[in-house]
């Protein structure tokens, strides 16, 4: 059924759909609307969930790590200082392979105060052994979330859902809104590899030294391998159902593309808009979106790209003393290749500065117009001088 | 769908016993270790009659008012009495007066006795097998109806005797009825008959009397208060038409109401007093109160003295009659200016300031002083001796023929209330059973051992064994509360008839609260030391080890896992848990 929903309230329908069993969950901008309808679908009976309100992040973390380990599914959102908050509690959850779903509304971290959209937050917890899949629309959020469960609890991996701030988080966009039966088929209830039973009790999660210690983390990266396929047979049956799939990444005019802006979150609808108007004028120009962040794509990215010239990456966000995190990873996975294109970094849109098409056809000619990158990350549209203090 | 895919990813690796871990007992790793421990709230411990006011709160808040009634009956056998004249010192040290406002323990107590009255409830009958000693009361008020029915519960046949031609004493003839309505006495009265206990009206008795008693009775509790006027020793007192006040009270219960007009002056600052004042002020007068001393001073209770003034009556404080001469509008009432010369436990001295008189005209004038015994041989012996005992509230004193007298009530309690009368009367029973069943030498020692915490209030139920014999005799503080549990919440307001109602006539003023308000008043309370079920123990016990069980705690802690981090005593909101050390010193 088409709905207009905000894109904070199609997170909240997908978690409805799911049948979650817990949701723990502290407050904070702008993430908050998510968990506001789904405690309102707790206390209408909409959904038959425990909603527990806790007085932390760390809490919120530590509560479904608690309810994962007793085997019921479960979910919590949050943003910026709160997914900082959570940091060794992600690694935790991670590490005993609880298949929590996680809601991250990217928001710019302080100082300075600010709750608009920046990728810096979620892409700093890139280590925590947590899946990152980025989400372009409300459609994409809802059906990103449905299928970050069934995943999850393939691989016996968190999630994360990633979702741009206001842009999308708060705007209002029609959404197909699965029936429950379809839902129901296609996420059967939680099976949970072992969970603690008081009848048989067993420790869990205590001193692991040296002699195994290191099989687990290789036996984490092992199920981090696995999911892009595993995702990509999940997406198979989800399309079977719902009639849509996204992809790892999804490359638009690649092929025969000599420049590729490749973009993330809702900067790719705007990113598609250029890309037509530059194809109309006979421009070799292409578009990739990374939705699948961790694990990263490599031989998904490699496949796209290698035939282009230029790559131009465009971060919303930055890692200091770095460069932007996508165009650092890009390099990375490219840099063992005897043809590869020039990766141009661009780091725009940070702390929720709008990213127009006007933007983005400035970071194209540039890409165009030189010919080796200068430097590794170019900030675009940075005020000269900067606004007085 | 089916599932067919299989990933690659199987079982995942992660630190997991894969045997049981219960062949671990870090029960041994302890050091210290949880035991449930209920300690004493500080309501009970104010409580003249030792009442297990936590526990009836509970009760209340459960909404058992049938055994919230009950629990009050096992300490006082007034409850709708005392729910409606006691002054209630059990609020002023209530520990949620440090949160927010304390509980409104008389406006409960009240309402778990018209709650069983307007069902016309029957307690349980818990009179113990019957004895052979027989005993008698002299005076059938508070402290003599309260010996009389604990004697009965202990199992001793007793007869009551009273001067007047109704049980009561000051209950029925001292306190006026828009304070306590004579049916409310009448109802418990009649639970104290059911009891066995006989009363036989209009039977004075004598300073002889004693000495026939030993034939019949093996002891005589005598409870028959304090109803002789001192004079004033000035001139003119005894003039016709000064009036004694407690006669005055007398009349107006017995449904006499004279009409009066003009000023009546009363003279006195004790309850008396302020009840003359207040029933003189219905009947048609304009009243000034007399008293030599500060309103603080006055030995009536605040918030009586509070609603005298709120109904009109005036104080005079600080002046003291000189004389009293006949004048043809009434008397010409001659007083001195006292001024405080200094304070002694908060209360003042006074001497008279030179020179300063003055003079009053008015129509009546009742004299409402402290009284004291009828007769000299019902005052207490003072002496000590090795046959006269001086417990809290009564003198317990063994004759050379054999016959133990107790002085009970107001010639030998503490303090004048009818909660003391209560607790004396409790206090001699008790006395007396252990004198009966174990020795004269048994009886200090013990019945110390059934005072509420530090005492010198007493119970009944740990007397008898029951359930409040665990209790540990710790008063709690306020900042062994665990606090976050509560939540704030303002006190309930006791329903009153306004002022101009009020003077219309006797009708009680403090009106019935419902008992929805009554259960969130009573959830209020922080039920100090005393387990409510509420299981927290259990809930956040880290180690699994606070177990269920039938007993009637609820619940056991598996000593074989408890690690003794005291996280249930921390958690228990109302400090009903103790950490205490190893039993056996170091490890279990």
């Amino acid at each position: 059924m088409k709905k207009v929903v905000e894109g904070s309230h199609a997170v909240s329908e997908a978690v409805r759909l799911c049948r979650v069993q817990v949701i723990s969950a502290y407050p904070i901008t702008p993430q908050t609307h998510i968990v506001e309808l789904l405690s309102e679908f707790c206390s209408d009976g909409s959904l038959n969930a425990k909603f527990l309100r806790v007085e932390s992040e760390h809490s919120a973390m530590a509560a479904l790590i608690g309810a994962a380990s007793a085997g019921v599914r479960t979910f919590t959102a949050t943003s910026s200082q709160g997914l900082a908050l959570m940091h060794e509690l992600l690694h935790w959850a991670s590490g005993a392979r609880l298949p929590i779903v996680m809601a991250e509304v990217n928001r710019a971290l302080a100082p300075g105060w600010n709750i608009w959209t920046d990728q810096t937050d979620s892409l700093a917890q890139r280590d925590t052994g947590w899946i990152q899949l980025y989400c372009e629309d409300a459609q994409e959020a809802l059906d990103t979330t449905i299928q970050a469960f069934r995943l999850a609890e393939t691989v016996f991996l968190p999630v994360m859902v990633v979702l741009d701030a206001f842009f999308l988080s708060h705007t209002y966009e029609p959404v197909d809104i699965p029936d429950q039966a379809d839902v129901d088929r296609f996420l059967p209830p939680f099976k949970p590899a072992f969970s603690l039973d008081t009848a048989h009790p067993a420790a869990f999660n205590q001193l692991s030294p040296p002699n195994v210690y290191m099989e687990m983390r290789r036996d984490l990266q092992d199920a981090m391998e696995a999911a892009p396929e595993v995702l990509e047979h999940i997406e198979g049956q989800f399309q079977s159902l719902f009639g849509r799939r996204y992809g790892a990444l999804e490359a638009v005019q690649c092929d025969d593309a000599e420049i590729i802006l490749v973009t993330s979150g809702t900067i790719t609808s705007t990113c598609r808009l250029l890309v037509e108007k530059l194809r109309a004028q006979g421009e070799k120009v292409g578009l990739l979106k990374m939705r699948l962040f961790r694990p990263f794509p490599y031989e998904m990215l490699k496949r796209r790209v290698l035939r282009a010239r230029k790559l131009a990456v465009v971060d919303r966000n930055f890692s200091f003393g770095a460069c932007g995190i996508f165009a650092q990873e890009i390099r990375a996975a490219l840099c063992n290749e005897p043809k590869r294109p020039l990766v141009f970094g661009y780091v725009a849109g940070l702390g929720g500065r709008d990213v127009t098409t006007d933007i983005l056809e400035e970071i194209y000619w540039t890409t165009k117009t030189t010919a080796h990158p200068e430097s590794e990350s170019v900030w675009v549209g940075l005020q000269q001088p900067a606004p007085a203090a | 769908m089916t599932h067919a895919f299989v990933s690659q990813v199987s079982t995942p690796f992660i630190p997991r016993s894969t045997t049981t871990t219960e062949s671990n007992k870090t029960g041994s790793w302890r050091f210290l270790q949880p035991r449930y421990d209920e300690k004493t709230a500080p309501c009970s411990a104010a409580c003249p009659a030792g009442e297990d006011i936590a526990r009836v709160e509970m009760l209340v808040a459960q909404g058992l008012f049938k055994e919230a009634w009950e629990t009050i009956l096992q300490e006082n056998p007034f409850p709708g009495v005392c729910g409606r004249v006691c002054f209630h010192p059990c609020e002023s040290v209530c520990n949620r007066g440090a949160f927010d406002e304390p509980i409104a323990i008389h406006t409960l107590e009240r309402f778990v006795a018209d709650t069983a009255m307007r069902y016309g409830l029957q307690p349980q009958r818990m009179a113990l097998p019957p004895k052979s000693e027989r005993c008698a009361v002299v005076g059938a008020g508070p402290s003599g109806l309260a010996a009389a029915y604990f004697l009965a519960r202990l199992g001793y046949g007793c007869d009551v005797f009273e001067a007047r031609s109704e049980p009561g004493g000051l209950l029925r003839w001292g306190i006026p009825p828009y304070r306590l309505p004579v049916p409310v006495l009448q109802w418990e009265l009649e639970h104290l008959q059911a009891l066995g206990v006989n009363i036989r009206c209009n039977h004075k008795i004598t300073g002889g009397f004693l000495h026939g008693l030993k034939d019949r009775y093996a002891a005589v509790f005598l409870g028959c208060g304090h109803y002789k006027s001192p004079a004033l020793g000035i001139a003119g007192e005894d003039l016709s038409g000064v009036e004694e006040g407690l006669p005055f009270l007398e009349r107006v219960r017995s449904g006499d109401l004279p009409s009066l007009s003009g000023t009546v002056a009363v003279i006195g600052g004790g309850n008396t007093a302020v009840d003359v004042s207040r029933c003189a002020l219905r009947l048609g007068a304009k009243v000034l109160m007399v008293y030599r001393r500060r309103r603080q001073d006055m030995p009536a209770f605040g918030h009586e003295i509070q609603m005298a003034v709120d109904e009109g009556v005036e104080l005079m404080e600080l002046w003291a009659p000189l004389s009293i001469e006949a004048h043809p509008d009434g008397f010409r009432l001659s007083l001195q200016k006292m001024e405080v010369v200094s304070e002694e436990g908060g209360r003042a001295r006074v001497k008279p300031v030179p020179g300063e008189t003055t003079a009053i005209v008015v129509q009546k004038i009742f004299k409402a002083l402290g009284n004291t015994a009828e007769e000299p041989w019902l005052e207490p012996p003072g002496e000590i001796a090795p046959h006269i005992l001086h417990l809290a509230d009564t003198v317990v004193s063994r004759r050379e023929d054999g016959l133990v007298v107790v002085y009970g009530g107001d010639l030998a309690a503490r303090s004048k209330s009818v909660a003391h009368a209560i607790g004396s009367g409790k206090e001699a029973a008790m006395a007396l059973d252990l004198y009966f069943r174990r020795g004269w030498d048994a009886i200090v020692e013990e019945t110390a051992r059934c005072r509420v915490g530090p005492g010198p209030s007493l119970s009944m139920e740990i007397y008898t064994g029951g359930d409040r014999c665990r209790r540990n005799p710790h008063v709690v503080a306020f900042e062994e509360i665990n606090t976050d549990y509560f939540l704030y919440g303002p006190r309930i307001i006791q329903p009153r008839l306004l002022v101009e109602e009020r003077l219309q006539g006797f009708s009680e003023i403090d009106l019935k609260v419902s008992a929805a308000l009554a259960i969130r008043e009573a959830e209020r309370c922080f039920n100090c030391g005393v387990c409510n079920q509420c299981d927290n123990c259990r809930l956040y016990c880290p180690d699994v080890a606070v177990c269920r069980d039938t007993s009637p705690q609820g619940r056991h802690i598996n000593l074989d896992y408890c690690k003794g981090c005291g996280v249930c005593v921390v958690e228990c909101p109302r400090n009903a848990m103790s950490l205490v050390e190893n039993e056996t010193g170091g490890r279990p």
